[in-house]
């Protein structure tokens, strides 16, 4: 556990159970100031539970978590956005007073939040809608509002529970934007998702979670590591008896005696490696591609697929 | 603290801005305003028709006519009475029968008033007293209007009088005025005292109770006389009455162990109690099954702790609830002192006895309390369902267990408020605020409101504990409806 004061949230062995069911199995990890932090995994792998024990919405059954420094509470709610996956605003206020309502719930003062909620919503496109009810807005409209409440406060912490779920794409967009936007503006992002393409675009480190255990931990290139890398490759000598070759598929026969192949490679060896040997054994090649592995592959060997799919 | 305050302001406003809320919290002042004018539509103001077919000399008929006009003579005093009052306009003589207010008038004051001339020459003399711009004084209608007896009729013989009386009761022809009530005082009414009354639908009591005094008085005066008394003797053992004395505690006080305020406004406190609850423990119900529905609880509890939410509520629909206690007590006051009419003479009397600080604290006090007592029941049930219809379901049998003893509450304390009865649901906290507002009113041993009261906060306090943690452990958990055990353990539940 690093104990250096750049540490923006912390969770140290917490476990959650509710009666016999575990949800959250002694869970550890830091989240660094001003990183993108994703949290991946299936339904039901202890994501939302544990965003809402930081939260403090719910308490852990053991362990401590640390949250800018304090204990889980509302005390520093005014250095925190939150933004859930099931999301909801109330019908009959009006866009503009429902950023000032949860501005306000945050510590900030009437006209801050009047201010900041106004800013917003001229940058979402939705300034000639301030005054309209929430109730008046398209659901996409109203998304926008729900993202404003999140961040309303310029949070020091951010946390989106799968916050791409339900949003179009015009909003998908807008939502990374703003993402980018806190991170570079030094807040420290935490969301989770079970869509992995926004995870890869995103953070700077990663958490896979499955059935509430720690599956990985660190950053995108770290867990392509944990999966073979495999080359595309066309020659017109079998490649199979080359040190560091797990496996080879071979492939379409071209002419010529060139034949494409596919080649797995053992843990641990690097495609240059494996090119410099090609080399050394004199062989020609035609093509020479590497192809890593998706975060969606890592995810599939960490979880299996069963729980992927959950 | 602020974002109690938050909560409850938002609470507060998104109430107030529902229609419903409008159309409830104007229903009574409306009612205020169009009282007068229902009032007279509503009310008959056409004097009955009588018709008096006296066969037996004449003085039984006109007793009973006599009698008639006196009633009218004395409802025309008490009007002038009220006008006098009203208008502060004692000042013109205050020795005049109409000076004297609150009293009844005895049957020689009535004839003494009547003989006078009746209200024209009183209201000469007030004329020249009143003020510039003073309303002119509305006599009341007479009751009843003597009809005189048809010669057919007057010549008919007993047998034929019940054929020849039915076109009187149901003549033909559109203009025709029916009689109302026909009386045949036959010639042998004072030896066998049968007299026959003829209406044209159920009689008014009043009328068959003046008509039965009236001519047992003249029965009895015949008896004696027949009997050997002296006629005068006779009609002076007839007309003789006891002078009934009255003593009563004054206005407000009265014992002084006992809370007591002689007026309705401790029943009107106790129904306003309870029809400001329901409407605005509904509403606040709607609003929690809304943020549920609508997803948007994790949001909020994610800026507010739980009890933070729950007390915010509680404030923003008390606040509701005074504001509507507030509007409406303010349209009584306004209808008391700045009309004048039925309405304003019915509630000035009823405010004018609270002088007492004690009575006004404790009337507050309890108002309060017994809407935080039933506000949190609405509260556990928004925070425990899904959708409407399912609080509907949890709510109908908590409104039935807490209005039905309400209901047989008020009926014991309008007989008397001393059944054990009245005094068990003093005792028992959701009854006590509705039992102890409407018992002021008939009086209430002060160790009796203390020990409730201090039961009461007790109850509120152990429910505060009970219903937040049922609140907290309710709010993220749905798609379930938990049943007895499960909510009784989400009310042990300490930790979320």
């Amino acid at each position: 556990m690093n104990s250096t004061g750049d540490i923006a949230l912390s969770l140290d062995q917490v476990t959650k159970r509710f009666g016999a069911v575990t949800a959250v199995d002694r869970l550890s990890f830091d989240v660094r100031q001003g990183e993108v932090y994703g949290f991946l995994g299936g339904n039901g792998a202890g994501k939302t539970t544990s965003l809402r024990m930081v939260l403090d919405i719910i308490r852990p059954t053991e362990g401590r978590i640390a949250v800018l420094g304090l204990p889980p509470g509302r005390d520093n709610a005014a250095a925190i956005g939150f933004l859930p996956e099931e999301r909801g605003l109330y019908r009959n206020m009006t866009a503009i007073d429902t950023i000032v309502y949860f501005g306000r719930l945050k510590g900030m003062s009437a006209a801050d939040a009047r201010r900041e909620g106004l800013t917003l919503l001229d940058r979402f496109g939705l300034s000639a809608n301030s005054k309209s009810t929430i109730a008046q807005l398209s659901k996409g409209m109203a998304q926008k509002v729900q993202l404003a409440t999140a961040i309303v406060n310029r949070p020091r912490l951010l946390m989106l529970d799968e916050p791409f779920s339900g949003l179009d794409p015009v909003n998908q967009g807008l939502l990374e934007d703003e993402i980018k936007r806190a991170a570079a503006g030094g807040a420290t992002v935490v969301f989770s998702t079970h869509v992995m393409q926004h995870a890869e675009r995103l953070c700077d480190r990663l958490l896979l979670l499955a059935r509430g255990h720690k599956k990985f931990e660190g950053t995108l290139d770290q867990a392509r590591d944990l999966l073979p890398a495999r080359l595309s490759v066309v020659s017109r000598q079998s490649l199979a008896a080359l040190p560091g070759v797990e496996r080879v598929e071979e492939g379409a026969e071209l002419g010529g005696g060139w034949r494409e192949c596919v080649l797995h490679l053992q843990p641990g060896v690097e495609p240059g490696d494996m090119l410099e040997r090609c080399f050394a054994a004199g062989i020609a090649l035609r093509r020479f591609e590497e192809h890593r592995p998706s975060l969606h592959d890592v995810f599939l060997h960490m979880v299996g697929p069963a729980e992927a799919r959950a | 603290m602020r974002k109690i305050l938050l909560v409850a302001a938002r609470e507060y406003r998104q109430i107030t801005r529902m229609r419903s809320f409008w159309l409830t919290l104007l229903i009574l002042p409306f009612a205020f305003a169009i009282a007068p004018l229902a009032q007279r539509f509503m009310g008959d103001d056409e004097p009955r028709r009588v018709l008096i077919i006296d066969q037996s000399g004449g003085d039984a008929g006109r007793a009973l006519q006599g009698q008639l006009e006196l009633e009218h003579g004395r409802e025309v005093l008490n009007s002038l009475s009220r006008y006098v009052q009203r208008h502060k306009l004692e000042g013109a003589d205050p020795k005049a029968l109409w000076s004297q207010h609150d009293r009844w008038y005895a049957d020689g004051e009535v004839r003494r008033f009547n003989a006078q001339g009746g209200s024209a020459p009183a209201l000469a003399r007030l004329k020249a007293h009143a003020p510039e711009g003073t309303p002119d004084f509305d006599p009341p209608p007479p009751d009843y209007q003597q009809v005189p007896v048809p010669p057919a009729i007057a010549r008919a013989p007993a047998s034929e009088l019940d054929a020849r009386v039915q076109p009187l009761l149901k003549p033909e022809g559109k203009d025709a005025e029916p009689v109302d009530y026909i009386v045949q005082i036959p010639a042998d009414f004072s030896r066998n005292g049968a007299v026959r009354l003829w209406t044209t639908g159920e009689p008014g009591i009043r009328f068959a109770a003046t008509v039965q005094d009236v001519l047992t008085r003249s029965l009895r005066k015949t008896w004696l006389v027949a009997n050997g008394t002296a006629p005068d003797v006779a009609e002076a053992a007839s007309s003789v009455a006891p002078s009934l004395m009255i003593s009563k505690p004054p206005p407000g006080g009265g014992a002084k162990e006992a809370m007591l305020v002689r007026s309705i406004l401790p029943l009107a406190a106790s129904y306003l109690l309870m029809m400001a609850l329901m409407l605005s423990g509904s509403w606040m119900l709607q609003g929690t099954v809304e943020e549920r529905s609508n997803k948007l609880l994790e949001t909020v509890i994610a800026t507010v702790t739980p009890e933070e939410l729950m007390y915010g509520k509680l404030l923003g629909t008390v606040a509701v609830g005074l504001t509507m206690i507030a509007v409406w007590i303010g349209c009584g006051v306004v209808a008391a002192y700045a009309t004048q009419g039925a309405i304003a003479d019915m509630i000035r009397p009823a405010l004018a006895p609270l002088t007492s600080p004690g009575t006004i604290a404790a009337m507050i006090y309890f108002f309060i309390a017994g809407y935080l007592a039933i506000s949190i029941f609405f509260l556990a049930v928004g925070a425990i369902s899904d959708s409407m219809n399912e609080a509907q379901g949890y709510l109908m049998p908590i409104i039935l267990a807490i209005l039905l003893p309400i209901t047989l509450l008020i009926q014991g304390v309008l007989e008397g408020g001393k059944g054990i009865g009245v005094t068990i649901l003093t005792w028992v906290p959701i009854w006590t605020p509705f039992a102890i507002l409407a018992r002021l009113g008939t009086g209430i041993p002060a160790w009796e409101v203390l020990g409730a009261g201090l039961l009461l906060a007790a109850f509120v306090a152990l429910e505060l504990i009970m219903l937040g943690r049922l609140f907290r452990a309710s709010l993220l958990a749905q798609g379930q409806k938990p049943g007895l055990s499960e909510l009784i353990s989400r009310m042990r539940r300490q930790d979320p």
